[in-house]
């Protein structure tokens, strides 16, 4: 490795006496260490819990969000579950004159921020606007304005199209109300990338900091369980009960899953670089070490099957496998997944596998494309708190997902790194590494 | 202006230049275009050299109930040229686009001949409406009742979805992800593709973006008043909006001694990019040009660019009457007295405003004005505006050696993109080529 960096500097030095690196500005030779990247705050809203100490309480306790589903009509389809968030007063987080522009996605993401920020105790008047970005991730953003605006598109022609739908359907109009509501004016990018949007958000979020090209970036992101969403996805065959035994619901490396349940919610990190965290002495939750990403090619709607792409990612991610004591599993209840991941795990960590403690809150929350904001937090609190909560609803493991999976009963452990993993279908695999905070090395 | 002091202050940090000379170099080895005026790179641009228009009736869904029947829609790009008869039901028409313009890319970049490690690239576009058309067609059967629609038109309810095709196709096992931030996320994703190679995930990236035409993105735009009636007039005083387009544009990014090291054809030098949030409104750009100024330090700090090395601007200029006043504010904030000899270029005014495709389309035209000289004309300039009153290129190309060149990006929310690309090779030709 010292080689490879020498080789580099000399490179460098060479490129300086070409005259095309004029282009570039030769100025000092200032030392700028790589940052390390800390989590200060949390913000979750989700069908188990708003705040972090509802979530986490609930988590223990494994208390299950999925329910039958309200407030559209699923009699057509074969599947009636899904994880709702409960009525939400969102005025509890968001000034009312900025609450009548958002529809209900952008709410839950403001107020998952507000939450974050609150939790961080940053105090706005000290901060640079323009050091604090946003990234966030969405699988499909505001699928029901989209549907509105589409449907009143249809019923009345071109008069029925609404401009003030049409500027919060855009994907990014949630980070941009988020901006505005707070006038964070640095890094503002959203990620939409299936299941592993928020952890594109994150992973670049991580970089930049690391980086020092921002002092803090709010990461993570959330979906929203919409009509139109439910009927895609139901369309496509991917609900439970789809094939295989049992009935409908969720349950990862289960013999007997059949499908996913569809869930909603978001979850907001901020991740700040420990410099600035220490200066103004923030409480820190776990330090972002490392993020992996790989590609699998198996189709355009399937997973990894092989489990070779999620293990480049995590080995990517894990420069020391053997400090890795849980894993806050991808796997959402179908077979593919569960599968993959299990033998992703096992390619990793090899004869340890059994010792890591492998979880997926997917089993309380359901499946939705930005879950891995929330399941970021919940690895956070996992750190903070030395605790695993439990995949709930698993009842007979799938011999061929023979892990340490933590059933029923939360796990009190001490817990070095702890690996948070996204997969989507189509093939994008990443994962991030959370290590326990040690003011030194 | 103590205002526009501390931006600069606080965004040309001295990270930057330390990064600079850490930092991998990472440059562009293949372009695939399809669009209004032309469905490959050579194409499109004697188009752009030309000034040619891409502005026509819309023939991708019924315009008729519109009052604007208009846009720069692509033609000519037969899918059954390219495409089995069940990859066409199962490929959008934006998973066409960009699936096109990647095999064109691909091949440029001498990928087709070079044994790359799959492993080692990926691919990050930008979306914006994606595969929303094909989804429209669904939900229009669906809501009407008249018929049962194909379930196989949901395939592309994910905006990830030509991100996945690409990467199937060509089997890459690398980073991959989707951005998202509409009229600015190809421009995002090259930045974000950029990092992939600096984080040492990946050699070759695959990067740009694809959009098509579809009434939920016309019906909004238009509902918002944004649309003009006739063409596309950015910077001119009689401008009323934009015209929507579609298209794709990609490109190859790969790490300097990859690319070397396998003799590739070196377009250019991706130098930078930045990323930054106006916080001012929803849909509209904060009116002074502060946000405009703070994403084009940004990229020129990230560049290790000062803004005297800048040559030529290609401009976002949507032809609404906010976008370009603000643009021209933010240009003038940075570049000062010089501000007027920076020839400005807004290809939308021959291109359309092809969404999350328009960063990408772009940064693939100031590639090529890099590579030739050359710098694409802003078309339909006839009325000055004093609000706009810089070198907007009006109506005919002009020969100038250029050496850095900037593209900007800007969407609704105030998500700023600017990219920063510089010419290669000092020994290479000088670039300039006749136009015809």
């Amino acid at each position: 490795m010292g080689n490879s960096v020498q080789m580099r500097n000399a490179e460098c030095g060479m490129r300086n006496k070409t005259p095309g690196s004029q282009i570039r500005n030769p100025k000092s030779e200032i030392r700028n260490p790589e940052h390390r990247v800390t989590v200060t705050g949390l913000g979750i809203i989700s069908s188990i819990g708003i705040g972090k100490e509802d979530f986490w309480k609930h988590c223990l306790q494994g208390t299950s969000g999925i329910k039958p589903v309200r407030g559209f009509d699923v009699s057509t389809y074969r599947s009636e579950l899904g994880g709702q968030l409960p009525e939400i007063d969102f005025r509890t987080f968001i000034k009312p004159a900025n609450l009548r522009r958002m529809d209900r996605i952008g709410k839950m993401m403001v107020s998952a921020v507000r939450l974050a920020l609150d939790d961080s105790a940053l105090d706005f008047k000290r901060e640079d606007p323009n050091r604090m970005g946003l990234s966030f991730g969405t699988g499909l953003g505001s699928s029901d304005t989209v549907d509105q605006f589409f449907r009143s598109l249809l019923r009345d022609g071109p008069v029925g199209a609404a401009p003030l739908l049409f500027q919060t359907a855009v994907p990014n109009a949630i980070a941009s109300h988020c901006s505005i509501e707070y006038g964070i004016k640095g890094l503002n990018i959203t990620f939409s990338h299936k299941e592993t949007s928020t952890e594109m958000a994150m992973a670049y979020a991580y970089h930049l900091l690391k980086e020092g090209r921002m002092d803090i970036v709010l990461a993570g992101g959330g979906d929203e369980l919409s009509e139109p969403l439910y009927h895609v996805y139901s369309m496509l065959g991917a609900l439970s009960p789809g094939r295989g035994k049992g009935s409908e619901g969720m349950r990862p490396f289960d013999r007997n899953r059949n499908g996913v349940v569809l869930g909603e919610g978001s979850g907001i990190l901020v991740l700040e670089t420990l410099e600035h965290a220490e200066k103004r002495g923030a409480k820190i939750y776990a330090e972002l070490a490392g993020v992996g990403m790989a590609g699998s090619t198996e189709g355009l709607l399937r997973y990894d099957l092989d489990g070779d792409s999620i293990a480049q990612a995590m080995s990517l991610a894990a420069e020391e496998p053997s400090k890795v004591d849980t894993i806050s599993a991808a796997a959402n209840s179908t077979r593919d997944l569960d599968r993959a991941e299990t033998l992703a795990i096992k390619k990793v960590f090899r004869e340890r596998a059994k010792e890591i403690s492998v979880s997926s809150l997917k089993s309380m929350l359901g499946e939705f494309d930005g879950s891995g904001g929330i399941r970021a937090c919940g690895i956070a609190l996992s750190l903070h708190h030395e605790m695993i909560p439990p995949t709930i609803g698993t009842e007979q493991l799938d011999p061929e997902c023979d892990l340490n999976v933590v059933l029923h009963q939360f796990q009190k452990k001490p817990i070095r790194s702890a690996l948070l993993n996204g997969c989507s279908n189509g093939g994008s695999n990443i994962s991030i590494l959370f290590k326990r905070y040690e003011s030194s090395y | 202006m103590g205002g526009s002091i501390r931006v600069s202050d606080s965004t040309c940090y001295e990270g930057d230049v330390h990064r600079n000379q850490m930092k991998k170099r990472v440059v562009i080895t293949g372009l695939g275009i399809v669009s209004a005026v032309g469905n490959n790179v050579s194409e499109f641009w004697n188009s752009l050299v030309e000034g040619k228009d891409g502005t026509k009736q819309i023939t991708v869904f019924d315009p008729s109930p519109y009052r604007i029947k208009i846009g720069a829609e692509v033609s000519g790009l037969h899918p059954e040229d390219h495409f089995t008869k069940k990859e066409i039901r199962r490929l959008s028409r934006c998973d066409q686009f960009g699936v096109v313009a990647f095999r064109e890319a691909w091949s440029a970049a001498h990928l087709n001949r070079d044994p790359v490690d799959k492993n080692r690239g990926g691919v990050i576009l930008g979306a914006g409406s994606g595969g929303i058309l094909s989804v429209e067609r669904y939900f229009r059967d669906f809501y009407q009742g008249l018929k049962k629609p194909s379930p196989s038109l949901l395939i592309s309810y994910s905006l990830a979805t030509t991100t996945d095709h690409i990467a199937l196709e060509a089997g890459l096992k690398g980073p991959r992800s989707t951005t998202a931030t509409v009229c600015s996320s190809s421009s995002a994703s090259l930045g974000v593709a950029y990092e992939m190679i600096q984080m040492g995930l990946a050699d070759v990236m695959v990067s740009g973006g694809s959009d098509s035409l579809c009434e939920v993105s016309f019906s909004g735009f238009s509902s918002l008043k944004l649309v003009d009636s006739e063409s596309c007039k950015p910077f001119d005083k009689r401008r009323q909006g934009l015209i929507i387009g579609e298209g794709a544009g990609l490109m190859i990014l790969e790490e300097l001694e990859h690319a070397k090291n396998r003799n590739a054809p070196i377009l250019a030098e991706f130098l930078g990019y930045g990323i930054c949030a106006d916080a001012y409104h929803l849909t509209s750009p904060e009116p002074n040009g502060e946000g405009v100024e703070r994403v084009i330090r940004m990229a020129l700090a990230h560049a290790g660019v000062s803004p005297e090395q800048v040559d030529t601007i290609n401009a976002h200029g949507t032809a609404t009457p906010f976008n370009d006043v603000a643009e021209t504010r933010g240009i003038k904030r940075v570049f000062g007295e010089r501000a007027k000899e920076i020839p400005i270029s807004g290809i939308k005014s021959m291109v359309g405003h092809c969404l999350g495709s328009a960063g990408g389309i772009e940064a693939v035209a100031t590639i090529l004005t890099l590579q030739k000289g050359i710098i694409p004309p802003t078309i339909h300039y006839e009325v000055p505006d004093p609000l706009c009153d810089l070198n907007y290129t009006p109506n005919q190309s002009i020969r100038k050696d250029v050496r850095v060149a900037i593209s900007n990006s800007f969407a609704f929310g105030g998500n700023n993109a600017c990219l920063v690309f510089g010419k290669f090779s000092p020994n290479a030709e000088c670039g300039v080529r006749n136009a015809e």
